[in-house]
Protein backbone atom coordinates (compact mmCIF):
# COMPACT_ATOMS: atom_id res chain seq x y z
CA UNK A 1 0.00 0.00 0.00
CA UNK A 2 1.61 3.16 -1.37
CA UNK A 3 1.07 6.27 1.15
CA UNK A 4 2.70 9.53 2.19
CA UNK A 5 2.55 12.16 4.41
CA UNK A 6 3.40 15.72 4.07
CA UNK A 7 3.73 18.80 6.23
CA UNK A 8 0.87 21.10 6.46
CA UNK A 9 2.36 22.91 9.45
CA UNK A 10 5.39 21.67 11.81
CA UNK A 11 4.47 23.71 14.79
CA UNK A 12 7.41 25.39 16.33
CA UNK A 13 9.86 22.47 15.73
CA UNK A 14 9.13 18.76 14.00
CA UNK A 15 12.00 16.00 13.35
CA UNK A 16 12.34 12.87 12.47
CA UNK A 17 13.55 10.57 15.21
CA UNK A 18 14.07 7.52 16.08
CA UNK A 19 16.03 5.27 18.63
CA UNK A 20 19.23 6.69 17.49
CA UNK A 21 22.83 6.15 17.33
CA UNK A 22 24.35 4.19 19.81
CA UNK A 23 27.94 2.78 19.65
CA UNK A 24 29.72 5.85 17.75
CA UNK A 25 30.34 7.81 20.93
CA UNK A 26 33.95 7.60 20.93
CA UNK A 27 33.86 9.31 17.31
CA UNK A 28 31.78 12.19 18.88
CA UNK A 29 28.32 11.10 17.69
CA UNK A 30 25.51 11.66 19.81
CA UNK A 31 22.69 9.33 19.86
CA UNK A 32 20.37 11.84 19.13
CA UNK A 33 17.43 9.50 19.61
CA UNK A 34 13.96 10.59 20.80
CA UNK A 35 13.60 12.40 23.83
CA UNK A 36 10.83 10.16 25.41
CA UNK A 37 12.30 7.06 25.12
CA UNK A 38 8.97 5.37 26.52
CA UNK A 39 6.13 7.60 24.66
CA UNK A 40 8.35 6.50 21.18
CA UNK A 41 8.75 2.44 22.24
CA UNK A 42 4.86 3.01 22.89
CA UNK A 43 3.81 4.64 19.96
CA UNK A 44 5.28 1.80 17.80
CA UNK A 45 4.11 -1.20 20.18
CA UNK A 46 0.00 0.77 19.27
CA UNK A 47 0.98 0.64 15.53
CA UNK A 48 2.59 -2.82 15.74
CA UNK A 49 6.11 -1.18 14.23
CA UNK A 50 9.33 -2.96 14.64
CA UNK A 51 10.76 -1.16 17.66
CA UNK A 52 12.71 1.95 17.03
CA UNK A 53 10.70 2.21 13.75
CA UNK A 54 11.09 6.30 13.19
CA UNK A 55 8.57 8.99 14.31
CA UNK A 56 7.98 12.63 14.46
CA UNK A 57 9.10 14.49 17.36
CA UNK A 58 6.94 17.92 17.82
CA UNK A 59 6.81 20.39 19.60
CA UNK A 60 4.08 23.36 19.56
CA UNK A 61 0.87 23.93 18.37
CA UNK A 62 -0.91 24.13 15.04
CA UNK A 63 1.26 21.04 13.78
CA UNK A 64 -0.97 19.50 10.87
CA UNK A 65 -0.14 17.03 8.41
CA UNK A 66 -2.15 15.71 5.09
CA UNK A 67 -2.11 11.69 4.41
CA UNK A 68 -1.92 10.48 1.04
CA UNK A 69 -2.51 6.73 1.03
CA UNK A 70 -4.39 4.61 3.99
CA UNK A 71 -2.82 4.81 7.10
CA UNK A 72 -3.21 4.02 10.58
CA UNK A 73 -1.82 6.53 13.21
CA UNK A 74 -1.07 7.07 16.59
CA UNK A 75 0.20 10.49 18.54
CA UNK A 76 2.02 9.68 22.15
CA UNK A 77 3.68 12.08 24.16
CA UNK A 78 2.81 14.97 25.64
CA UNK A 79 -1.40 15.17 26.10
CA UNK A 80 -2.71 16.73 22.76
CA UNK A 81 -6.10 18.00 21.61
CA UNK A 82 -5.54 16.54 17.98
CA UNK A 83 -8.08 16.31 15.22
CA UNK A 84 -8.62 14.42 12.51
CA UNK A 85 -10.23 16.05 9.69
CA UNK A 86 -12.71 17.88 12.77
CA UNK A 87 -12.96 14.26 14.69
CA UNK A 88 -11.19 14.25 18.06
CA UNK A 89 -8.20 11.58 18.10
CA UNK A 90 -7.88 10.01 21.83
CA UNK A 91 -4.42 10.81 22.54
CA UNK A 92 -2.06 7.24 22.93
CA UNK A 93 -4.47 5.35 20.59
CA UNK A 94 -4.59 4.27 17.14
CA UNK A 95 -6.98 5.62 14.28
CA UNK A 96 -7.15 5.35 11.20
CA UNK A 97 -6.43 8.00 8.54
CA UNK A 98 -7.85 8.05 4.79
CA UNK A 99 -6.06 9.44 1.94
CA UNK A 100 -6.89 13.39 1.82
CA UNK A 101 -7.44 13.61 6.10
CA UNK A 102 -5.63 16.07 7.59
CA UNK A 103 -4.65 15.60 11.19
CA UNK A 104 -4.13 19.11 13.14
CA UNK A 105 -2.98 19.22 16.82
CA UNK A 106 -4.85 22.24 17.85
CA UNK A 107 -3.44 22.19 21.76
CA UNK A 108 -1.05 20.63 23.99
CA UNK A 109 -2.72 19.74 27.09
CA UNK A 110 0.14 18.21 29.19
CA UNK A 111 3.89 17.66 28.68
CA UNK A 112 5.88 19.57 26.02
CA UNK A 113 7.03 16.97 23.28
CA UNK A 114 4.53 14.70 21.22
CA UNK A 115 5.42 11.43 18.77
CA UNK A 116 3.44 11.24 15.67
CA UNK A 117 3.96 7.82 13.86
CA UNK A 118 2.74 5.94 11.22
CA UNK A 119 1.90 2.01 10.38
CA UNK A 120 4.80 2.12 8.10
CA UNK A 121 8.50 3.26 7.45
CA UNK A 122 9.13 6.50 6.46
CA UNK A 123 11.65 5.99 3.65
CA UNK A 124 14.36 8.05 4.31
CA UNK A 125 17.96 7.08 4.03
CA UNK A 126 19.39 6.25 7.32
CA UNK A 127 22.88 7.71 8.31
CA UNK A 128 25.27 5.71 10.48
CA UNK A 129 21.83 3.26 11.36
CA UNK A 130 19.27 5.75 12.05
CA UNK A 131 16.74 7.93 10.94
CA UNK A 132 17.36 10.50 13.92
CA UNK A 133 17.80 14.04 12.58
CA UNK A 134 21.55 15.10 14.47
CA UNK A 135 20.69 18.56 13.98
CA UNK A 136 23.71 20.44 14.84
CA UNK A 137 25.73 18.65 12.36
CA UNK A 138 22.96 18.55 10.01
CA UNK A 139 22.39 14.81 8.97
CA UNK A 140 19.58 12.17 9.26
CA UNK A 141 16.13 12.48 9.16
CA UNK A 142 14.98 14.59 6.27
CA UNK A 143 18.37 16.36 4.61
CA UNK A 144 19.69 16.93 8.23
CA UNK A 145 16.81 19.82 8.78
CA UNK A 146 13.57 20.31 10.99
CA UNK A 147 10.42 19.54 8.73
CA UNK A 148 9.05 22.45 6.87
CA UNK A 149 5.76 23.04 5.43
CA UNK A 150 5.73 20.99 2.02
CA UNK A 151 8.01 18.55 2.98
CA UNK A 152 6.34 14.90 1.58
CA UNK A 153 7.67 11.89 3.15
CA UNK A 154 6.52 8.41 1.60
CA UNK A 155 6.11 5.37 3.53
CA UNK A 156 6.43 2.04 2.92
CA UNK A 157 4.97 -0.78 3.78
CA UNK A 158 1.83 0.72 5.28
CA UNK A 159 -1.03 -1.55 6.98
CA UNK A 160 -4.22 -1.00 8.42
CA UNK A 161 -4.04 -1.97 12.64
CA UNK A 162 -6.37 -2.91 14.77
CA UNK A 163 -7.53 -0.47 17.32
CA UNK A 164 -5.44 0.05 20.16
CA UNK A 165 -5.32 2.49 23.18
CA UNK A 166 -3.24 2.85 26.30
CA UNK A 167 -6.31 3.64 29.35
CA UNK A 168 -5.60 7.44 29.95
CA UNK A 169 -5.01 6.45 33.58
CA UNK A 170 -1.77 5.09 32.15
CA UNK A 171 -0.59 7.64 30.53
CA UNK A 172 2.43 9.40 31.99
CA UNK A 173 2.09 12.23 34.16
CA UNK A 174 4.49 15.25 32.01
CA UNK A 175 3.45 18.21 33.70
CA UNK A 176 4.96 21.06 35.53
CA UNK A 177 6.22 21.33 38.33
CA UNK A 178 8.63 18.68 37.89
CA UNK A 179 10.90 17.15 40.34
CA UNK A 180 13.64 15.37 39.31
CA UNK A 181 15.30 12.49 41.34
CA UNK A 182 18.93 13.54 41.45
CA UNK A 183 22.12 10.95 42.44
CA UNK A 184 25.68 12.64 42.83
CA UNK A 185 27.77 13.82 39.86
CA UNK A 186 31.50 13.20 39.46
CA UNK A 187 32.26 16.50 40.69
CA UNK A 188 30.01 16.99 43.66
CA UNK A 189 32.85 18.03 45.80
CA UNK A 190 33.50 21.21 43.20
CA UNK A 191 30.81 22.89 45.24
CA UNK A 192 30.68 24.62 48.51
CA UNK A 193 28.57 21.86 50.70
CA UNK A 194 25.45 24.75 51.34
CA UNK A 195 25.61 25.90 47.76
CA UNK A 196 25.13 21.27 47.39
CA UNK A 197 22.49 21.25 49.82
CA UNK A 198 20.13 24.04 48.77
CA UNK A 199 20.48 22.53 45.13
CA UNK A 200 19.22 19.35 45.45
CA UNK A 201 17.79 19.39 49.08
CA UNK A 202 13.51 19.16 48.41
CA UNK A 203 13.22 20.25 51.90
CA UNK A 204 15.09 23.37 50.69
CA UNK A 205 12.06 24.30 48.80
CA UNK A 206 14.71 25.88 45.80
CA UNK A 207 13.03 25.70 42.39
CA UNK A 208 15.11 26.86 38.94
CA UNK A 209 13.27 27.81 35.99
CA UNK A 210 13.32 26.89 32.54
CA UNK A 211 15.31 28.99 30.39
CA UNK A 212 14.38 29.79 26.86
CA UNK A 213 17.06 29.06 25.40
CA UNK A 214 17.11 25.35 25.74
CA UNK A 215 16.86 23.10 23.05
CA UNK A 216 17.61 19.49 22.35
CA UNK A 217 21.44 19.56 23.39
CA UNK A 218 20.63 20.90 26.74
CA UNK A 219 17.96 22.48 29.48
CA UNK A 220 19.31 25.60 31.02
CA UNK A 221 17.77 26.17 34.05
CA UNK A 222 17.67 29.69 35.91
CA UNK A 223 17.69 30.18 39.61
CA UNK A 224 20.40 29.77 42.16
CA UNK A 225 23.63 29.23 41.27
CA UNK A 226 25.51 26.84 42.51
CA UNK A 227 28.72 28.23 44.05
CA UNK A 228 32.20 26.44 43.55
CA UNK A 229 34.31 25.78 46.53
CA UNK A 230 37.21 27.18 44.77
CA UNK A 231 38.65 30.00 42.50
CA UNK A 232 39.48 28.15 39.40
CA UNK A 233 35.41 27.67 38.93
CA UNK A 234 35.43 23.64 38.43
CA UNK A 235 36.75 23.98 34.92
CA UNK A 236 37.56 20.11 34.21
CA UNK A 237 39.38 17.99 31.83
CA UNK A 238 36.88 17.45 28.90
CA UNK A 239 35.41 14.30 29.35
CA UNK A 240 32.47 11.45 28.80
CA UNK A 241 29.17 12.50 29.41
CA UNK A 242 26.29 10.75 30.24
CA UNK A 243 22.23 12.07 28.94
CA UNK A 244 20.58 13.67 32.13
CA UNK A 245 23.79 14.64 33.42
CA UNK A 246 23.88 18.14 35.32
CA UNK A 247 26.85 20.31 34.49
CA UNK A 248 27.55 23.40 35.69
CA UNK A 249 29.61 26.09 33.78
CA UNK A 250 31.66 28.99 35.75
CA UNK A 251 28.35 31.00 35.91
CA UNK A 252 26.86 28.68 38.29
CA UNK A 253 23.71 28.33 36.08
CA UNK A 254 23.30 24.77 35.86
CA UNK A 255 22.57 22.64 32.40
CA UNK A 256 20.87 19.39 31.88
CA UNK A 257 22.39 17.24 28.83
CA UNK A 258 20.55 15.12 26.67
CA UNK A 259 20.88 13.64 23.78
CA UNK A 260 23.52 15.58 21.89
CA UNK A 261 27.01 15.48 23.63
CA UNK A 262 28.98 12.81 23.71
CA UNK A 263 32.01 14.53 26.13
CA UNK A 264 32.24 17.72 27.71
CA UNK A 265 34.35 20.27 30.34
CA UNK A 266 31.92 21.36 33.20
CA UNK A 267 31.88 20.17 36.42
CA UNK A 268 28.86 17.47 36.89
CA UNK A 269 27.15 18.20 39.84
CA UNK A 270 24.31 15.40 39.14
CA UNK A 271 22.91 12.90 37.29
CA UNK A 272 18.86 12.85 36.54
CA UNK A 273 18.03 9.38 37.53
CA UNK A 274 17.17 6.85 35.00
CA UNK A 275 13.46 6.86 35.88
CA UNK A 276 13.19 10.55 35.38
CA UNK A 277 14.72 10.38 31.71
CA UNK A 278 11.55 10.71 30.13
CA UNK A 279 10.28 13.54 31.82
CA UNK A 280 13.16 15.75 30.57
CA UNK A 281 11.64 15.90 27.19
CA UNK A 282 8.70 17.11 28.62
CA UNK A 283 10.73 20.58 30.16
CA UNK A 284 8.65 23.70 28.51
CA UNK A 285 10.62 27.12 28.96
CA UNK A 286 9.36 28.55 32.27
CA UNK A 287 8.16 25.17 33.62
CA UNK A 288 9.61 24.98 37.21
CA UNK A 289 11.73 22.43 38.25
CA UNK A 290 13.18 21.31 41.43
CA UNK A 291 15.80 18.58 42.26
CA UNK A 292 15.70 15.87 45.19
CA UNK A 293 18.86 14.23 45.78
CA UNK A 294 18.47 9.84 45.74
CA UNK A 295 20.98 7.26 46.81
CA UNK A 296 22.05 4.83 43.98
CA UNK A 297 19.52 2.65 46.10
CA UNK A 298 17.10 4.90 45.71
CA UNK A 299 17.50 5.19 42.22
CA UNK A 300 17.34 1.09 41.54
CA UNK A 301 14.27 0.82 43.26
CA UNK A 302 12.41 4.14 41.47
CA UNK A 303 14.28 2.49 38.06
CA UNK A 304 12.07 -0.88 39.60
CA UNK A 305 8.80 1.29 40.12
CA UNK A 306 9.52 2.44 36.46
CA UNK A 307 9.85 -0.70 34.63
CA UNK A 308 6.83 -1.97 36.53
CA UNK A 309 4.51 0.77 35.37
CA UNK A 310 6.50 0.74 32.34
CA UNK A 311 5.54 -3.59 31.89
CA UNK A 312 2.11 -2.45 32.51
CA UNK A 313 1.39 0.41 30.22
CA UNK A 314 2.50 -1.96 27.52
CA UNK A 315 0.33 -4.94 28.76
CA UNK A 316 -2.41 -2.61 28.64
CA UNK A 317 -1.79 -1.45 24.63
CA UNK A 318 -1.41 -5.99 23.91
CA UNK A 319 -0.54 -6.82 20.76
CA UNK B 1 43.58 3.47 37.78
CA UNK B 2 40.04 4.31 39.50
CA UNK B 3 37.02 2.78 38.97
CA UNK B 4 33.56 5.09 39.69
CA UNK B 5 29.99 4.80 39.20
CA UNK B 6 28.99 7.53 37.51
CA UNK B 7 25.18 7.78 37.48
CA UNK B 8 23.31 4.54 36.67
CA UNK B 9 24.76 3.37 33.38
CA UNK B 10 28.30 4.79 33.66
CA UNK B 11 32.00 3.13 35.17
CA UNK B 12 34.93 5.60 34.34
CA UNK B 13 38.11 4.43 34.52
CA UNK B 14 40.60 7.27 35.87
CA UNK B 15 43.73 7.66 34.73
CA UNK B 16 45.09 10.62 35.74
CA UNK B 17 43.95 14.20 36.47
CA UNK B 18 46.44 16.14 34.32
CA UNK B 19 46.83 15.94 29.89
CA UNK B 20 49.89 14.33 29.64
CA UNK B 21 51.16 11.42 27.22
CA UNK B 22 51.58 9.16 30.19
CA UNK B 23 47.85 9.21 31.42
CA UNK B 24 46.80 9.20 27.24
CA UNK B 25 48.76 5.94 26.49
CA UNK B 26 47.16 3.99 29.78
CA UNK B 27 43.79 5.69 28.39
CA UNK B 28 44.12 4.34 24.99
CA UNK B 29 45.34 0.74 25.87
CA UNK B 30 42.13 0.78 27.96
CA UNK B 31 39.88 1.81 24.94
CA UNK B 32 41.66 -0.89 22.65
CA UNK B 33 41.26 -3.71 25.05
CA UNK B 34 38.21 -3.07 26.16
CA UNK B 35 36.33 -2.30 22.72
CA UNK B 36 37.81 -5.35 21.43
CA UNK B 37 36.75 -7.46 25.22
CA UNK B 38 33.17 -6.92 24.03
CA UNK B 39 32.24 -6.75 27.59
CA UNK B 40 27.93 -7.66 27.94
CA UNK B 41 25.70 -4.90 27.97
CA UNK B 42 28.59 -2.46 27.40
CA UNK B 43 26.66 0.04 24.59
CA UNK B 44 29.88 2.78 24.11
CA UNK B 45 32.82 3.67 25.25
CA UNK B 46 34.44 6.57 25.87
CA UNK B 47 37.97 7.54 25.70
CA UNK B 48 39.23 10.93 26.41
CA UNK B 49 42.15 13.02 28.04
CA UNK B 50 41.90 11.25 31.45
CA UNK B 51 39.83 9.12 31.51
CA UNK B 52 37.31 6.11 29.37
CA UNK B 53 33.86 6.45 30.46
CA UNK B 54 31.98 2.29 29.68
CA UNK B 55 28.25 3.31 29.36
CA UNK B 56 25.97 0.36 29.75
CA UNK B 57 22.65 -0.71 29.60
CA UNK B 58 21.37 -1.42 33.04
CA UNK B 59 19.55 -4.50 32.27
CA UNK B 60 21.62 -6.91 31.22
CA UNK B 61 24.68 -5.65 33.70
CA UNK B 62 25.62 -3.63 36.63
CA UNK B 63 28.31 -1.24 37.76
CA UNK B 64 29.41 -4.36 40.16
CA UNK B 65 29.57 -6.62 37.41
CA UNK B 66 31.29 -4.74 34.78
CA UNK B 67 33.78 -3.12 37.66
CA UNK B 68 34.43 -6.90 38.60
CA UNK B 69 35.12 -7.63 34.81
CA UNK B 70 37.62 -4.99 34.65
CA UNK B 71 39.57 -5.80 37.18
CA UNK B 72 40.04 -9.03 36.59
CA UNK B 73 41.26 -8.46 33.44
CA UNK B 74 43.57 -5.73 34.92
CA UNK B 75 46.94 -7.09 34.38
CA UNK B 76 46.11 -8.56 30.60
CA UNK B 77 45.10 -4.98 30.27
CA UNK B 78 47.99 -3.65 31.18
CA UNK B 79 49.94 -6.43 28.66
CA UNK B 80 47.87 -6.23 26.24
CA UNK B 81 49.18 -5.33 22.93
CA UNK B 82 49.67 -1.87 21.68
CA UNK B 83 48.04 -0.88 18.32
CA UNK B 84 50.25 1.37 15.85
CA UNK B 85 49.25 4.57 15.76
CA UNK B 86 48.40 6.45 12.16
CA UNK B 87 49.83 9.22 10.85
CA UNK B 88 47.67 11.79 8.92
CA UNK B 89 49.57 14.95 7.23
CA UNK B 90 46.66 17.79 7.17
CA UNK B 91 47.58 20.71 4.86
CA UNK B 92 45.96 23.81 5.84
CA UNK B 93 45.98 27.40 4.40
CA UNK B 94 46.92 30.01 7.26
CA UNK B 95 46.04 33.31 8.37
CA UNK B 96 43.90 35.61 6.13
CA UNK B 97 40.31 35.22 5.54
CA UNK B 98 40.84 31.35 7.08
CA UNK B 99 42.57 32.47 10.23
CA UNK B 100 40.82 35.61 11.18
CA UNK B 101 42.69 35.03 14.70
CA UNK B 102 46.30 34.90 13.33
CA UNK B 103 46.52 38.64 14.60
CA UNK B 104 45.72 38.13 17.93
CA UNK B 105 48.05 34.93 18.30
CA UNK B 106 50.87 36.77 17.05
CA UNK B 107 50.25 39.71 18.89
CA UNK B 108 49.97 36.92 22.25
CA UNK B 109 52.71 34.99 21.43
CA UNK B 110 54.75 38.51 20.20
CA UNK B 111 56.05 35.89 17.45
CA UNK B 112 55.09 36.88 13.11
CA UNK B 113 52.83 34.84 11.54
CA UNK B 114 55.59 32.98 9.74
CA UNK B 115 56.77 31.89 12.77
CA UNK B 116 53.30 31.19 14.03
CA UNK B 117 53.05 28.68 10.79
CA UNK B 118 56.41 27.57 11.75
CA UNK B 119 55.34 26.40 15.28
CA UNK B 120 51.96 25.23 14.34
CA UNK B 121 53.47 23.15 11.40
CA UNK B 122 56.61 21.79 13.34
CA UNK B 123 55.06 19.49 15.71
CA UNK B 124 53.55 15.84 15.64
CA UNK B 125 50.48 16.19 17.68
CA UNK B 126 48.31 13.36 18.76
CA UNK B 127 44.51 12.79 19.15
CA UNK B 128 43.88 12.90 22.78
CA UNK B 129 40.14 12.72 22.20
CA UNK B 130 37.58 12.74 19.86
CA UNK B 131 34.14 14.46 20.43
CA UNK B 132 32.94 17.58 21.11
CA UNK B 133 31.50 17.52 17.46
CA UNK B 134 31.58 14.23 15.83
CA UNK B 135 35.09 13.16 13.86
CA UNK B 136 36.52 16.51 15.85
CA UNK B 137 40.49 15.66 17.04
CA UNK B 138 41.66 17.45 20.11
CA UNK B 139 45.24 17.67 19.82
CA UNK B 140 48.18 18.35 21.81
CA UNK B 141 50.14 18.94 23.47
CA UNK B 142 50.56 22.57 21.56
CA UNK B 143 54.02 24.21 21.88
CA UNK B 144 53.79 26.94 24.97
CA UNK B 145 55.00 29.51 22.49
CA UNK B 146 51.24 29.68 21.32
CA UNK B 147 49.00 29.44 24.16
CA UNK B 148 46.18 32.01 23.84
CA UNK B 149 42.94 31.43 25.85
CA UNK B 150 39.55 30.36 24.63
CA UNK B 151 37.51 33.39 23.48
CA UNK B 152 35.42 35.28 26.10
CA UNK B 153 32.09 35.05 24.40
CA UNK B 154 32.02 32.10 21.83
CA UNK B 155 31.79 32.69 18.08
CA UNK B 156 28.22 31.54 16.59
CA UNK B 157 29.42 30.21 13.83
CA UNK B 158 32.79 28.72 13.20
CA UNK B 159 32.48 27.02 9.77
CA UNK B 160 33.96 23.88 8.82
CA UNK B 161 37.77 22.88 8.51
CA UNK B 162 38.85 25.60 10.46
CA UNK B 163 42.06 24.93 12.34
CA UNK B 164 41.75 26.26 15.69
CA UNK B 165 44.05 26.48 19.13
CA UNK B 166 42.90 27.49 22.60
CA UNK B 167 45.49 26.57 25.45
CA UNK B 168 47.69 23.75 24.90
CA UNK B 169 45.48 22.27 22.34
CA UNK B 170 44.84 22.58 18.39
CA UNK B 171 41.89 20.96 16.39
CA UNK B 172 39.78 21.14 13.42
CA UNK B 173 36.19 21.74 12.94
CA UNK B 174 34.37 18.97 11.70
CA UNK B 175 31.16 20.73 10.98
CA UNK B 176 29.90 24.77 11.23
CA UNK B 177 29.61 25.32 15.07
CA UNK B 178 29.28 27.75 17.33
CA UNK B 179 32.64 27.80 19.03
CA UNK B 180 35.65 29.51 21.38
CA UNK B 181 38.90 28.39 20.28
CA UNK B 182 40.99 30.95 18.39
CA UNK B 183 41.44 30.10 14.14
CA UNK B 184 44.23 30.20 12.62
CA UNK B 185 43.72 28.62 9.30
CA UNK B 186 41.37 26.08 7.23
CA UNK B 187 41.47 22.45 5.59
CA UNK B 188 40.07 21.08 2.65
CA UNK B 189 40.36 17.57 4.17
CA UNK B 190 36.70 16.73 5.71
CA UNK B 191 37.98 14.59 8.51
CA UNK B 192 33.71 13.52 9.43
CA UNK B 193 31.85 11.60 6.55
CA UNK B 194 28.36 10.28 8.50
CA UNK B 195 27.69 8.77 4.72
CA UNK B 196 30.70 6.97 4.27
CA UNK B 197 32.33 4.21 6.74
CA UNK B 198 34.52 4.54 8.74
CA UNK B 199 33.43 7.77 8.93
CA UNK B 200 35.78 9.60 10.95
CA UNK B 201 39.33 9.98 9.80
CA UNK B 202 40.69 10.46 13.11
CA UNK B 203 40.61 7.78 15.70
CA UNK B 204 42.01 8.26 19.56
CA UNK B 205 45.99 8.00 19.74
CA UNK B 206 46.79 8.88 15.91
CA UNK B 207 49.38 11.37 14.88
CA UNK B 208 48.99 14.47 13.06
CA UNK B 209 51.33 16.85 11.25
CA UNK B 210 49.68 20.17 9.74
CA UNK B 211 51.21 21.41 6.83
CA UNK B 212 51.24 25.12 5.30
CA UNK B 213 49.37 24.62 1.53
Amino acid sequence: MDAAIEIVNPGWLSLVVDAGRPGFAHMGVPRSSALDALAFAALNRLLENTPGTAALEVFGTEFALRFSGDVTAAVTGARTAAFLDGAQVEPWATFDAKAGSTLRVAQVLEGFRYYVGFSGTMELPPVMGSRSTNLECTFGGLAGRPLVRGDRIALAGCRRVARRSVPASHIPAMGAPHVLHLLDGPEKELFTADSFDKFCNIEKNLWYSVSTKSNRTGIRLQGEPLSFARTEKGGIVSEGLLPGTVQVPPDGAPIIVLFEKTMGGYARAGVVASADLDRLAHLRPKDRVMFDCVSPGEALELSDARGSYVSSLYKNIGG
Amino acid sequence: MEILPYGENGLRLVFGSEITLETHALVRRAYLYLSAAGLPGVTDIIPSFTTCLLVFDGSRTSFEKLAGAVRERRGEMAASAWGEARTHEIPVTYGGEFGPDMDTVCAYSGLTEEEVVECHTSAVYTVFAVGFLPGFPYLGPLDKKLFVPRLDAPRVKVPEGSVAIAQLQTGIYTFDSPGGWRIIGRTRIRPFDPEKPPYSLFAMGDQVRFVSA
